[in-house]
């Protein structure tokens, strides 16, 4: 059995008389990347924002490997890296300025990696922080969260804003960390990024975590969109026995419910002029599971 | 931490001292020729016409406009407690509320420190420069007197370190009013609002009789300038209710930052 390294124990936040998160409890544990996923509004960063004590709990408690996270716990804050979603940071500074300060408040000599993550996400370190783009920015929070090579690692949206090939970099760091034992909270809306690195997924909605799942689980829930353009329409719609999304002419939306395999054979018997299959989004998965 | 904190607040204290500065320069190069024109004994004239009470509200019973000491004494000292109140409050606003209003204090939390170690360095940092506004003031007025002629230098000293007895407690008070909100536009139309309110108190508690009881609703009240003007010293009472208010006011901070929602 692998170590506990976060346990988040009836986590209530209330702002006045509007609920953000209710009862939420869940275990991170030594190794493991954790998908934290919902819609927006769903809870998401209030209990990151809890976990990391930018705001009160109204009930509940947060352990770190057992130990109550509290705003004194200085020496757990060595251990955790934190991303948030919108990084500000102070515009008068340069790059290397800010990694210099983030760097003096931590016990090891982060140089080393911090040098490596730079030469990743090539960044130019000369840059002023106020002259930085949203995506750029990011580069530099993430390198600011894993310079300190945290054992505990709480990222809010990490790739929102970064191009593609920047994702892939991020992705790859995500794997690496994984191996080397480093628990990770990854929390997102992006159901593709999920499944390329998360072990378990929690699924919060209206501030209440809906429940836990491995990722193999999900997977096999998934939603499929299929959409055909064909002359035999007609007699596909009647084959598949399915009730379409949208239909215009010769071409039909509809979600597949049937094995892919069982599928392909029934598709393969008509003439067909165009196909599309498209993994559903969070919100396709989502509303299936509300239904 | 401290050392940024230093960096970053330099930019306003050289701009407010520099400013206070330069209006002190002007008085000190217009005040040799008002001092010797013929009209100097017509503005002490019109000046007893003045009911006593006004007179003082600016010291000015007790002190004339004859030379430039005369002028500190009475406006001059003032002006000094307004400036340096005004500098205080929005310091004490600003120092902490700038990471919220900014949004960087979602940086600042994710760092090994504690809530406690970020309030104390930024008062530290507060301290430091208010102390040092009081004192590039008092330092410049001493060389003006200096040039400008015979002066009671011990009188001076206990004067030029009063505003820091008000400034102080403006300063922890603004500073715990600033954990109730998360701007620093709203809270700095808070600030300077007491420090004017302060300030008026302080004016009608002179007035009369039936309104003497408003100076114990004023920060001003705490830079004794009458008694230093007339005892040559500095009202240790004073002294100890500044000390308590600020450690009072400076508590209570700790208290709410430890409990306040930063976004």
């Amino acid at each position: 059995m692998k170590n506990k390294i976060l346990d988040l124990k009836n986590l209530t936040k209330y702002y006045g008389k509007i609920l953000g998160v209710k009862d939420l409890t869940l275990s991170l544990y030594e190794g493991e990347v954790f998908g934290f996923i919902g819609p927006n509004g769903a809870g998401k960063s209030t209990t990151i924002r809890m976990i990391m004590n930018l705001i009160s709990k109204t009930k509940g408690e947060v352990l770190f490997q057992g130990e109550p996270l509290t705003q004194e716990m200085v020496e757990f804050k060595q251990q955790i890296g934190y991303l948030p979603s919108e990084l500000y940071l102070y515009e008068d500074m340069t790059v290397k300025e800010i990694l210099d300060y983030h760097a003096s408040f931590y016990q090891k000599d982060c140089t080393k990696r911090r040098v490596d993550l730079v030469q990743r996400f090539q960044l130019d370190e000369s840059k002023k922080i106020e002259e930085l783009s949203f995506g750029t920015l990011k580069k530099v929070g993430i390198i600011l969260a894993f310079m300190h090579e945290p054992k505990l690692l709480i990222l809010d949206e990490p790739t929102s804003g970064l191009d593609p090939l920047m994702q892939q970099v991020f992705y790859k760091l995500i794997l690496e960390e994984k191996k080397k034992g480093t628990t990770i909270f990854y929390s997102t809306h992006i159901l593709s990024e999920i499944s390329k690195v998360c072990d378990r997924v929690g699924l919060v909605k209206g501030g209440t975590l809906l429940r836990i799942e491995t990722i193999e689980e999900m997977r096999k829930k998934s939603v499929l969109f299929v959409t055909i353009e064909s002359d035999e329409i007609e007699k596909i719609k009647n084959a598949l026995n399915i009730t379409t999304i949208y239909q215009h002419g010769n071409e039909m939306k509809f979600k597949n419910q049937l094995s892919m395999d069982s599928f392909i054979r029934v598709l393969a018997q008509y003439h067909i002029s165009k196909l599309l299959i498209e993994e559903g989004t969070l919100e396709d998965m989502l509303l299936e599971e509300y239904q | 931490m401290l050392k940024r904190e230093l960096k970053i607040n330099l930019k306003s204290f050289i701009i407010w001292l520099g400013i206070s500065i330069f209006l002190f320069l002007i008085v000190f190069l217009i005040y040799p020729s008002i001092i010797d024109s013929e009209q100097i004994g017509q503005i002490n004239e019109f000046i007893k016409m003045f009911p006593e009470e006004v007179l003082k509200a600016f010291n000015m019973d007790i002190s004339t406009l004859d030379s430039a000491y005369g002028w500190l004494k009475s406006e001059g000292f003032v002006f000094i407690l307004l400036i340096s109140g005004c500098y205080a409050s929005i310091l004490g606003s600003n120092i902490l509320l700038k990471e919220e209003n900014d949004k960087t204090i979602e940086y600042l939390i994710m760092l090994p420190m504690t809530r406690k170690k970020i309030v104390i360095q930024k008062v530290l940092v507060g301290v430091f420069y208010i102390t040092m506004f009081v004192l590039g003031i008092g330092i410049f007025n001493w060389i003006g007197l200096s040039l400008s002629g015979n002066f009671d230098e011990i009188q001076y000293f206990y004067l030029s370190i009063t505003p820091l007895l008000s400034s102080l407690v403006i300063f922890f008070i603004c500073l715990f009013l600033s954990t109730f909100t998360h701007k620093t536009r709203k809270m700095i139309g808070i600030s300077l609002g007491i420090v004017l309110l302060s300030y008026v108190l302080q004016m009608f508690s002179t007035l009369a009789e039936p309104t003497e009881f408003l100076k114990y609703f004023s920060v001003f009240t705490l830079a004794d300038i009458r008694n230093v003007i007339t005892n040559h010293t500095i009202n240790l009472w004073m002294v100890g209710i500044t000390i308590l208010l600020s450690v009072f006011f400076f508590v209570m901070t700790l208290i709410r930052y430890q409990k306040k929602d930063l976004i």
